[in-house]
């Protein structure tokens, strides 16, 4: 379970730019619970994903992971349970590393690095059996550098690192937005995928309506770094894309329409 | 002409370790650490002083190593401390650590006589002999270290240090400690300066104060010189140190071809940085040359593979 309780995110506190990321927000997630994020741009959505995964360490409130205060931890303290792909498919991946030294830093999260050789047979035969699951032929193509794929492959393959390691959590931040159309069909259908066979808490960004709703057994919506709407299955299987986009629009306007969206959600 | 090679190798070998080291930083961490203009002689002058206390030779090597690894270790704490990048870190030891060599030395040039060292033992030889003597036991020490070094890479440390370097954001996200990295590089870096400038001292007989000068740049230099050959990559180990290797005896090369056609001392530096210029330009226009060919050759052997698929 992935409890956030009463956090406070914000950049540069007390000046002039001060940034309120995320306000109050109190979360609660399911162990396997596969949870979508929506909201307009600075809405917290990343902050989110950072708050989650360590790279931000929030101003105020904990972070509770399996029972586990994690708050303290940075990112790379937590990378053993917590698994992330990023929105840039370049970022998720070292270009100038071959397929499998990328898979081969993967395997090592959550324990400690130290003098073993890095690839080894029984470790390639390992990496190949994860890898021909994608259908994309890298199993042949273990020591060419990860530059030379294309952006879906990469970001594939990030999944396929992000899985390696059976993390119990598993972030997904807008990680379908810089695929074309093609690419994120079967980066998708990886997804649901993977999230199925790992079984882990999952927590994905999109800025697409359709997979918000179509994706996963929870929809959040969230604006000025507060979760405005909450939605579990049944509620999230009557929501249109139409309805979604009315509320987040909605609730950007004022305060005030906060209230009346509660209302709505209510009825 | 075999005179050339051979001071090629006497006064190139023992700058492999340390051109390692700029590598390690330069390349594999994409970052500049000054810290050796300084470290290198930290490294000779800890050598040297122990030796003049009648340390065996290879025990002097092992100290050198380690003082100037230790100065690596401070410029990684000053750069996490202050939270100032290494560049600055780097800048501020290479300066600081003049006087701290000069007090280690006692005085400006320290001389060893002519006992003790790895190679007094080849004294009694003929010039030419002494010299062939001399770069066996210097490519012995040099083929462990760049193994050594090699094999490093090849662990999950190694493969983690190769990874900070090319996306540090996504290393920390697979669990990478890169502080701790960071540190290891500085004092793996430094340490083999150091190692090279302890084989270096014992070699000419003394150490000099003012011997590190300019090792950053011919490093560097070297480095991209290696990489018109040898075409490194994150990946490729093999061609790692073998780019470090070539690099830097085709930069002694130079520099030793230079003294034989005539040219004074002085001008050194200058055929150096020339050597950092050619290597630069090289790069520059015949790396899209040499783009075209690769490209090439992958098309061809993906191709052919290909058709190797179909035939089966």
């Amino acid at each position: 379970m992935l409890r956030l309780d009463d956090i406070d995110l914000i950049y540069n506190a007390g000046r002039v730019d001060e940034v309120v990321a995320l306000r109050s927000l109190s979360v609660t997630f399911e162990r396997g619970q596969f949870v979508t994020v929506v909201g307009t741009n600075g809405a917290g959505k990343s902050s989110l994903i950072q708050t989650i995964s360590g790279a931000a360490r929030p101003t105020r409130g904990r972070v509770h992971l399996d029972g586990r205060d994690v708050t303290r931890l940075p990112d790379h303290r937590r990378a053993g349970w917590i698994a992330r792909v990023f929105d840039d498919p370049r970022a998720g991946t070292a270009p100038e590393l071959s397929i499998e030294d990328n898979l081969a830093l993967a395997m090592a999260r959550g324990r400690r690095r130290g003098l073993r050789f890095a690839v080894t047979a029984r470790r390639r035969a390992v990496m190949r059996e994860h890898v021909a699951g994608l259908g994309l032929g890298l199993e042949n193509r273990l020591a060419d550098r990860v530059g030379l794929l294309s952006a879906g492959q990469r970001q594939s393959l990030t999944m396929v690192m992000a899985a390696l390691s059976a993390p119990s959590v598993l972030l997904l931040d807008e990680h379908l937005a810089a695929l074309d159309p093609g690419t994120t069909a079967t980066v998708l259908a990886l997804t649901t995928e993977l999230v199925r066979e790992l079984g882990a808490t999952t927590v994905m960004v999109t800025h697409n309506m359709d997979h918000a709703l179509a994706l996963g057994d929870r929809l959040l919506v969230m604006s000025r770094g507060r979760v405005i709407a909450d939605y579990d299955g049944t509620e999230k299987s009557e929501m249109t894309v139409g309805g979604l986009i009315d509320r987040i629009t909605g609730a950007g306007d004022a305060l005030s329409d906060r209230s009346a969206l509660i209302e709505k959600v209510a009825s | 002409m075999i005179q050339v090679l051979l001071d090629m190798l006497v006064t190139g070998l023992p700058l492999v370790p340390v051109f390692l080291g700029i590598y390690t930083v330069f390349r594999l961490r994409a970052d500049f650490d000054l810290t050796v203009e300084g470290s290198f002689v930290t490294g000779g002058a800890v050598c040297a002083l122990t030796l003049v206390h009648g340390w065996p030779s290879w025990l002097a090597l092992l100290a050198g190593t380690a003082g100037a690894a230790a100065a690596g270790a401070v410029t990684a704490l000053i750069h996490l401390l202050l939270r100032v990048p290494v560049l600055l870190a780097g800048l501020v030891m290479s300066i600081g650590l003049f006087s701290v060599n000069l007090h280690v030395l006692d005085t400006p040039t320290l001389s060893l006589g002519t006992q003790g060292t790895l190679f007094s033992g080849f004294g009694s030889l003929s010039g030419r002999q002494a010299d062939l003597a001399t770069s066996g036991v210097m490519a012995g020490v040099v083929a462990v270290v760049l193994v050594a070094f090699g094999l490093f890479l090849r662990t999950e440390l190694g493969l983690a240090l190769r990874a900070t370097g090319v996306n540090a954001r996504m290393a920390r996200s697979q669990g990478v400690n890169d502080r701790r990295l960071t540190v290891l590089a500085l004092v793996l870096a430094n340490g083999l300066a150091g190692l090279g400038a302890s084989l270096s001292v014992q070699y000419q007989g003394y150490a000099d104060v003012n011997m590190g000068a300019g090792t950053f740049v011919a490093g560097v230099g070297a480095v991209l010189l290696g990489e018109l050959f040898v075409r490194p990559s994150g990946s490729k180990l093999l061609r790692i140190v073998g780019c470090v290797l070539v690099g830097t005896l085709a930069y002694r090369l130079v520099l030793v071809g230079a003294l034989r056609v005539g040219l004074p001392a002085g001008d050194l530096r200058g055929v150096t940085a020339l050597t950092l210029l050619v290597a630069i330009a090289a790069e520059r226009y015949l790396g899209a040359l040499g783009g075209l060919a690769r490209t090439l050759a992958h098309t061809t052997r993906s191709a052919s593979a290909a058709v190797r698929q179909e035939a089966a």
